[in-house]
Order: structure tokens, then C-alpha cells, then sequence
């Protein structure tokens, strides 16, 4: 496990691909540091509304994750070096795992403090808030990794497709559409924020704590053993 | 009773169809330890039937077996196998040695930094094995990428177009490596497009043309199954009408033609004893030969040859 995950670290870590990461997680605390400037107060509605659902949980962790897990395995079915790991006498979920893991390890600080920064500028401090929305950002990014990791294994159009997904699905269908919002990992990881911390989205009606927790494991889960199934089936190239 | 070793591969009625497009066709064959070359035009589907033979790829009919066991789906029969595929693509960012240690790792492998040198010395490597990958060479790429199949020990190695980018001296390497790994009881399967190539390495041919088994057996079965085939040769002489007639009286010859500019094509089914008697008439007959050359003698003309039989 060990030699994979350190592989798939050193194959997501390229310099521009990190450059790009920074900038993507610099937006939400930029966009926070000019709402705390502004002569116009933003109701906490609303800053939760546009800068921590739509935009960190429904934007930039999705777009953060998707650049860097879409090439978790699909640099390897591309150049070709995939066969190095499947033909190695290692159960499959020992390639799997590690590749879920290094993406999450890559992923996740980069979102993880662009949600800590922002909620910690956003209510002046207060760490119930902090801790609420930096760790549902984060089972967030665990959800959209497990997605965007087995759509880099079956597609070799996995960034293409998984932009559609952020805007058409992510974006648009599940903000105007109730009932869709249950297939919405941006829904699921609202109601882990508020089920953290109930001040936080008080307006909104969310699924219980528990429920998004179990849904979390479940997209998690559901997706790795998609992953599983398609490097045994595959024909590897 | 026959004293030849049990077969260590075994490929049975093996099918596969991509689409309408049927890339290996109902191919049956055993492979024992030694070398077996799988030779063929390029596309004639020897590098899916590799893949099937390693697992990475599915067959559409017909299973795979080594030792007993499908190799599909199965990676504890992994650690039994070592695999070069054609794509020299590497992970550039590593160095040749953790490149190997990698997949020494990946296949716990025991003693790992002694097998890793062992590996590397084994393909003369030592001295770039600091070196990242992407300054190598293609062929050190190639050896590096050998090392790493190798530093595991296994009982089967299966090598597609493995002296692909290798100079000469290279080759010369990699074949005294084959023949000592051979000799250590090792079931090797190599493939390439190139007739001499294979005839060097491989105690063995398979023969595939059109995702089909043409021919197997030892290479001078299959040499002097070429020699018969028939030849269209074309002269040019400074006396093409009377070289004519004297051709059509070799036993070695079935027929000739005389084309308006003047060449003479010869058809042969002996174009052995044709390239011995052909000077012998022109000096008989105090005719100039200008040119002599083969007009079908691609591989996929050869092979072609071997199905249609």
C-alpha cells in the first residue's frame, strides 16, 4: 500500500498542479477578507449561502478534487503504466486505497484551510463554527475523491465529464430541484455543517447529522468498490 | 513417451473480438520453460494475445492457464510472472534504481536491496541506476524497465518487442542474458516482427498472421517452410529474352515472364537453388545480370504465404 500511495503523492504533486490548487483555495478566503472590508454588511445567510455552499462546498473543493483525482489512475491507463500495479501480486483494493488516500492527501489541505481560513475570518474566531465547516469540507473532498477517482478509471474524458457534473448536477439541477439535493454530495456536506454546528445553515432543511454521516460513508464506500470492480474487469492497457 | 517438460503456459481455443474486429482467433497452443518467440506482422494480434497470456487483458472465448492456474484476476499468480509490455512509457520523476526498488516493494519481494542490485547488474545498469528515468535512452529505458521485471525472480517472463530501441550491443547483452536465464529453467515468451530476431533467441516459434496460429515448432521447420514457399523474383539483364529460355529449363523454376521494359520475372519455388543456378546460366551464356531482387519478400507476404498453406 505504502509504495502506491507514495507513487500516486509523487504523480499528483506537479508544481503547476499545486499552483493552481493555491489559487482555486485562495478564492473563498480572498472573496471573505473583501466581504469583512466591505461598507455593506452581508447577512451570515447569506455569506453561508453564496461563499460557504455554493462556492467552497459546491466549487472550489469539487474543482480541487476533480484536478487532482481524475488523474489519480488516469495518468496510468494514459502513459500506459497502469500494468505496473494490476500485474503485482497485491489484492486490488491494495492499488485502490492508496490511490483514494494519496488524493485526499493532496486535496484535502489545500481545501481543508481554505474552509478553516474562511470560516475562522467569517465568524471572527469562533471554533465550534471552524471545526464544523473545516471537517464537513473535508468529508466532502473524501466524497467528490472517491467519485472523481473511479471516473478517472473508467473515463478517459474524467475532467471534461466531471465539469459537467460540478456544473449541471452540483450547480444547477440540485439548487432548483428539492428532491435531487439528496443525490447531492454539496447537500450532504451543508447538512454535516449544520449537523456540527446548528447555527450554521439554520434557515435550510437538512437530512440529521447521522444520515449525512451514513450517506458520506455510503458515496465513499459505493464508489471504491466501483473502483474495485473496474480494475478487475478492465482490460488494462 | 516423450521426455519434453510439463507445459508451463497453456493457451486453449483463446478468442478474442473487439467489436466486429476479431484480433486473435481460436488460438491453442503450450509454451514449456525455455524461449518461445511469438513472431508475426505488426497487428497480427501477438500483443493482445499477450496481454490475455498475462492477465491484462480478457478473452472474449477460451481461458488462459499457468501453472494450472487463470491467470486473469489472479494476483498471487503474479509474483510467479514477470511482464515487459511494448509501451516504454515510465514514470519519469523516478530514479532508475527506486523505480526497480518500487516494484521489488510492490511484489514483497525479501532482501529487496540485494535483489534490486542483483537486477540491475543483471542488465548492466549500475552506473545510471542514480540517473532519473527520463535522461535515459530508449534502450536504457528498456533495460531499466527489464530490471524491474526480473528483480522479483520469476518463473515466467513474458516480453513484448523487448529489443525494441537496443543497439547492437545491447542486443548482443540482452540475448547472452535470455539464454542464461533459459538455462536456469525459466519459461520465456518474447515477441517481435523481426524473423531473425526470434530465430536467434527463441528455441521456439509461434507463427500468428491474422489473429491466427500459422505455424509453431522449431525455427528450422518453419525456415524451411519458407524456402518453399514460391518467390517472384525479377532480373534485369542485358539479355532478357535468352536468359528467358534458359530459365524455364531449371527444375527451380515454374515460370517466367518477360515485362515490356525488359525484366524478366521468375517464378520459384526453390529460390535457393535458383540464387545458385541463376549466375552459373549467365556466365554459360556470357549474359550480364544488372539486378536481381526479391518482389514479395515483406514479412506479411511471407506470413501470408504460411496461412494461405
Amino acid at each position: 500500500m505504502r509504495s502506491v500511495y507514495f507513487l500516486t503523492i509523487r504523480q499528483l504533486s506537479g508544481r503547476w498542479r499545486l499552483a493552481i490548487m493555491a489559487v482555486l483555495a485562495g478564492l473563498p478566503v480572498l472573496i471573505t477578507v473583501l466581504m469583512l472590508r466591505s461598507a455593506d454588511a452581508t447577512s451570515v445567510a447569506d455569506f453561508e449561502s453564496t461563499v460557504l455552499g455554493t462556492m467552497l462546498a459546491g466549487s472550489i473543493a469539487p474543482l480541487v478534487v476533480l484536478a487532482i483525482a481524475a488523474v489519480a489512475f488516469g495518468n496510468e491507463v494514459e502513459d500506459r503504466t497502469l500494468a505496473n500495479l494490476t500485474l503485482s501480486p497485491v489484492p486490488r483494493w491494495q492499488i485502490a486505497v492508496p490511490k483514494l488516500l494519496a488524493t485526499v492527501s493532496v486535496a484535502g489541505p489545500f481545501v481543508g484551510a481554505s474552509a478553516m481560513l474562511t470560516a475562522h475570518m467569517a465568524f471572527l474566531g469562533e471554533w465550534p463554527a471552524t471545526i464544523a465547516i473545516t471537517v464537513s469540507t473535508l468529508v466532502g473532498v473524501a466524497m467528490y475523491a472517491s467519485m472523481f477517482v473511479w471516473l478517472g478509471l473508467v473515463s478517459t474524458q474524467a475532467i471534461g465529464i466531471g465539469l459537467l457534473y460540478i456544473v449541471l448536477w452540483e450547480g444547477f439541477f440540485t439548487g432548483y430541484v428539492s428532491g435531487v439535493r439528496l443525490l447531492s454530495i454539496r447537500y450532504h456536506a451543508i447538512a454535516l455543517m449544520h449537523g456540527l454546528d446548528p447555527r450554521r445553515f439554520e434557515a435550510d432543511q437538512h437530512v440529521s447529522l447521522v444520515v449525512a454521516a451514513v450517506v458520506a460513508l455510503a458515496v465513499i464506500g459505493g464508489f471504491l468498490a466501483l473502483a474495485l470492480r473496474r480494475l478487475r474487469t478492465m482490460d488494462v492497457p | 513417451m516423450t521426455d519434453a517438460p510439463e507445459p508451463v503456459i497453456r493457451v486453449d481455443r483463446v478468442s478474442r473480438w473487439f467489436g466486429s474486429v476479431v484480433a486473435v482467433s481460436d488460438v491453442s497452443f503450450d509454451i514449456r520453460p525455455g524461449i518461445t518467440g511469438l513472431l508475426g506482422p505488426n497487428g497480427a494480434g501477438k500483443t493482445t494475445l499477450l496481454r490475455m497470456m498475462t492477465g491484462l487483458a480478457a478473452t472474449s472465448s477460451g481461458t488462459v492457464t499457468a501453472f494450472g492456474e487463470a491467470v486473469r484476476n489472479n494476483p498471487p499468480l503474479y509474483r510467479r510472472m514477470g511482464v515487459m509490455s511494448e509501451h516504454e512509457t515510465v514514470y519519469g520523476f523516478m530514479k532508475g534504481r527506486e523505480f526497480v526498488t518500487m516494484m521489488g516493494r510492490l511484489r514483497n519481494v525479501p532482501d529487496l536491496q540485494n535483489a534490486v542490485d542483483r537486477a540491475i547488474a543483471l542488465v548492466d545498469m549500475a552506473d545510471a541506476q542514480h540517473r532519473p528515468l527520463d535522461t535515459y535512452s530508449r534502450g536504457m529505458r528498456q533495460r531499466m524497465r527489464l530490471a524491474a521485471t526480473l528483480v522479483h525472480d520469476p518463473e515466467i517472463l513474458v516480453l513484448d518487442e523487448p529489443l525494441n530501441g537496443a543497439d547492437p550491443r545491447q542486443r548482443v547483452h540482452f540475448k547472452h542474458l535470455l539464454h542464461t536465464l533459459a538455462a536456469e529453467g525459466r519459461t520465456i515468451v518474447l515477441s517481435s516482427h523481426i524473423l531473425e530476431e526470434v530465430e536467434q533467441l527463441a528455441d521456439t516459434m509461434l507463427l500468428i498472421v491474422n489473429g491466427k496460429l500459422a505455424a509453431s515448432g522449431g525455427y528450422r521447420a518453419i525456415r524451411a517452410a519458407l524456402n518453399q514457399r514460391p518467390y517472384h523474383v525479377r532480373v534485369m539483364s542485358d539479355a532478357p529474352r535468352r536468359l528467358a529460355s534458359a530459365l524455364v529449363g531449371l527444375p527451380s523454376v515454374d515460370a517466367v515472364h518477360v515485362d515490356p521494359d525488359g525484366a524478366l520475372i521468375v517464378l520459384s519455388r526453390n529460390v535457393l537453388d535458383l540464387q545458385v543456378e541463376l549466375p552459373k546460366l549467365a556466365q554459360a551464356g556470357s549474359i550480364r545480370l544488372h539486378r536481381v531482387e526479391p518482389l514479395d519478400d515483406s514479412l506479411e507476404s511471407v506470413f501470408g504465404y504460411l496461412v494461405e498453406k
